[in-house]
């Protein structure tokens, strides 16, 4: 999971990258199997300790899902990420607005 | 009968370490991204299929995509939102995600998701007991997933 946090202005765009299958459960190997779904289902994102962003998230994401995301804040401001796959693997990340 | 007990004892711990998992995670919506048509995806997540579409709330996806696999939609809005959706008409589970904003959270958000076919994409924002929607044509060019 990769994180950049950059603020311009007041606003920081907020870029996050997970590397992921994102199966979404129907899609077929050639031997004609389903390969099972596997994709990630909630993201929580806090600025300074409170909530910013609540996602819950379905099959059709891409592979290595990338976010963008904007907030009103600072230099110096801690983000947490927290997300969750649909096999309870957990993906954290920690990072300071520049 | 001793062993009768241990086994049952077994199973109801194994019954309630599986129940973990469930508990954990029951903020996660199934019913909202289960398989089904665009109108019952609008129904099983807001509640309502009636929403006026608004120059306010903006979406933003190539016209064409090569591939299908990876397309990039931004919603961009000029009011606040509570909630934001998105909705990709022709995909076996039409939505591909809800976000809740908090605090400072601006209404903006970027991803790339997945197109079955050529489909309507749509944005949905939500604000007070209000929902505008803007919806885009993508025309898929090759099939990729």
């Amino acid at each position: 999971m990769r994180v950049l946090a950059k603020e311009l202005n007041g606003i920081v765009l907020l870029k996050i990258i997970i590397e992921h299958p994102s199966e979404s459960g129907t899609r077929k190997d050639e031997q004609g199997n389903v390969i099972p779904a596997h994709f990630i289902r909630e993201g929580r994102v806090t600025l300074n300790g409170a909530p910013l962003f609540d996602l819950e998230l379905g099959p059709s994401v891409s592979r290595d899902p990338f976010f963008q995301l904007k907030f009103a804040g600072k230099k110096g401001d801690q983000i947490k990420l927290e997300f969750t796959d649909s096999k309870f693997q957990e993906f954290t990340a920690e990072c300071a607005v520049t | 009968m001793k062993r009768r007990k241990f086994l049952g004892a077994g199973a109801a711990m194994v019954a309630s370490i599986s129940m973990i998992p469930s508990q954990l995670f029951a903020a996660w919506c199934e019913k909202c991204f289960s398989q089904s048509t665009i109108d019952n995806a609008f129904i099983n997540t807001l509640g309502t299929r009636d929403f006026a579409s608004t120059d306010k709330v903006t979406i933003v996806a190539p016209q064409a995509a090569s591939d299908s696999s990876l397309v990039t939609v931004e919603i961009i809005s000029s009011i606040k939102a509570e909630s934001l959706y998105l909705f990709v008409e022709k995909n076996i589970s039409p939505l591909v995600f809800q976000c809740n904003l908090h605090g400072s959270a601006e209404p903006y958000i970027s991803l790339n998701v997945k197109l079955k076919e050529s489909s309507l994409v749509h944005a949905v924002l939500k604000e007070g007991n209000r929902y505008y929607r803007a919806s885009v044509h993508v025309n898929v060019l090759a099939q990729a997933c």
